[in-house]
């Protein structure tokens, strides 16, 4: 029998949800079990309520979360009805989730420095590997790209955890001026690294990665894609691999970028 | 709560659509699946089929579309992988019907050919001739009554278990009869709905072709109606699909005259939902004082 997905389904309460940034909440889930399994790079499918004319779950990353305390937290844009709906929940509402789900990120053994590289909300998934890296004494060096200063995100928690961070923004509001393949690449010119991890944008995932490939160096990436179940039944989610079309919610949603035909 | 769909014992009424519930296992971590009357696995063929490109899937209101066009890892492969699991579920006593999927004749019956060679465990067949994602076969095959019965005779003799057709939403009450007299055990209804979905600022579908399957409760009434048609059509039992989310929605089906229900879309997005319209269901035959569920078989007044 082939390994069903790790996900489980389990309720959660909304300690806090709050704007942080233009058209960016903050979510932050009470659900114990979720803190207690849940890896860097494995997302949740939560149920919003409210809407029975919308019935699909809404598949999220996590950014932070304490397995002690027993709470996980993302940020998210609102983009559609579905994360509009998300934003007017008040604290306390009370729902349920499915996960943890699908393959998270891989840090590679002997691994000495990493770069690690966000785009807009596709930071949320990136931030932790930092405290990752550091618990696996990995260097991290983070990359954070996003539209202007405002938006900049989890600025707090990437550097107390021991990264160092470089920003860019698309209108030079803050740090350097321009996309994230600019700084990655001065990066990857000046500094020695094992790996790479990414999410964003497809074409910036896809500059990073040819960035990566041009230096030899490993390159995991995070493939978002819609999906309808997130546990590997109703084969949605495809991401095109030179080993034919995978689920990104099984055999994803972090992929070797080598393996993606982009 | 024991019904016999077509032959196949089942323990209770409550059955999965094909292509929502994988091979079962994936739904182990929500469910007891050997609490089911029986499950229907996803579509395979002879040989492995890639499917459709991505995008697969839109949601619209009430419901979603699907464009995934049949992707399997072929019969021997989906026998490899799960059929130790699926004998289990048949031992525990939950019937597994196993879905049968081509482009033509031939290629149904290569497909059955494995499954009678691989699949000894198996409860059933279900010809699957109405996908509406697949360009050759699929709907084309099960389109017209001549063409439906022209796959199911030629199936036929090729296995002596239940032999179950899923019918597409167009013509079913005429495909029905057409294909009782070719030789079904039973029928399913009904797959998908042909439907469409365009995103207005690219002008392009929001899925990879121009057209999907919808599916989920948008498309309930519909398939409510459809299945009250073709039971008055046939003497063959009915499996009633179509936007179950809650054990009135499967109770409906059952006063159409339909001797089993699959639960479908819900299984996607609450995966223990089977198991909580089974309960619901019960709930539902003792409040019309029924300790038989076949006895609201039908039961519809007009």
């Amino acid at each position: 029998m082939p390994v069903p997905s790790t996900a489980y389904c389990y309720d959660f309460k909304i300690l806090e949800n709050e704007q942080v940034a233009p058209q960016m909440m903050r979510l932050r889930l009470e659900c114990p079990e979720l803190a207690r399994s849940i890896e860097p790079g494995q997302f949740m499918n939560l149920r919003v309520p409210g809407d029975p004319s919308e019935i699909l779950r809404l598949p999220f990353s996590w950014s932070c979360k304490d397995a002690e305390a027993g709470w996980v937290e993302f940020a998210y844009l609102v983009i559609g009805k579905g994360t509009e709906r998300l934003a007017g929940l008040p604290v306390g509402t009370t729902s349920d989730l499915l996960g943890p789900a699908g393959h998270g990120w891989q840090v590679p053994a002997g691994a000495k420095r990493a770069m690690v590289v966000g785009g807009g909300s596709g930071v949320v998934p990136v931030v932790p590997l930092v405290g990752a890296l550091r618990e696996a004494g990995v260097a991290c060096d983070f990359v954070q790209g996003a539209p202007t200063a405002a938006r900049v995100i989890y600025e707090k928690e990437i550097c107390e955890g021991g990264a160092e961070l470089f920003i860019s923004t698309d209108d030079g509001t803050r740090g350097t001026h321009g996309f994230t393949t600019a700084v990655a690449e001065k990066l990857l010119n000046e500094r020695d690294y094992d790996v790479v991890f990414t999410c964003g944008p497809q074409p910036m995932m896809r500059g990073i990665w040819k960035l990566a490939e041009a230096h030899g160096v490993a390159c995991q990436v995070s493939m978002e894609k819609l999906m309808a179940c997130g546990f590997g039944v109703c084969t949605t989610c495809l991401c095109e691999t030179i080993m034919g079309r995978k689920g990104a919610c099984m055999d994803g949603p972090v992929f070797d970028a080598a393996e993606v035909i982009w | 709560m024991a019904v016999d769909f077509a032959g196949i014992k089942m323990k209770n009424p409550i059955n999965t659509a094909s292509g929502t519930f994988g091979a079962g296992y994936q739904f182990q971590h929500f469910m007891d699946v050997t609490a089911l009357g029986a499950i229907t696995t996803k579509g395979a063929s002879a040989v492995p089929w890639p499917g459709n490109p991505q995008p697969r899937m839109a949601e619209v209101c009430s419901g979603m579309l699907n464009s995934v066009g049949l992707t399997n890892p072929g019969v021997r492969a989906l026998v490899e992988d799960c059929g130790e699991y699926l004998e289990g579920l048949t031992k525990a006593g939950t019937a597994v019907i196993c879905q049968v999927a081509g482009h033509s004749v031939q290629e149904y019956i290569d497909a059955l050919d494995l499954y009678e060679e691989l699949a000894p465990w198996a409860s059933g067949f279900e010809l699957n001739i109405s996908c509406p994602n697949v360009s050759k076969g699929g709907l084309a095959m099960g389109a017209t009554p001549e063409s439906a019965a022209e796959v199911v005779a030629a199936c036929r003799p090729h296995t002596k278990r239940p032999l179950i057709v899923k019918l597409a939403p167009a013509r079913a009450k005429e495909v029905a009869p057409a294909v009782e007299a070719a030789g079904a055990d039973g029928l399913t209804v009904i797959n998908t709905i042909p439907a469409m979905s365009i995103d207005v600022r690219t002008r392009r579908s929001r899925v990879s072709r121009p057209t999907a399957g919808l599916s989920g409760p948008a498309i309930h009434a519909i398939a409510v109606r459809i299945a009250w048609e073709v039971c008055q059509a046939v003497s063959i039992p009915v499996c009633g699909i179509g936007g179950i989310t809650s054990g009135e929605d499967a109770a409906e089906f059952i006063l159409a005259g339909c001797r089993a229900v699959s639960v479908g879309t819900q299984n996607m997005v609450e995966p223990a939902a089977s198991v909580r319209i089974l309960g619901e269901l019960e709930q539902w035959a003792e409040s019309q004082g029924i300790s038989d569920i076949n006895e609201l078989v039908g039961g519809f007044i007009c």
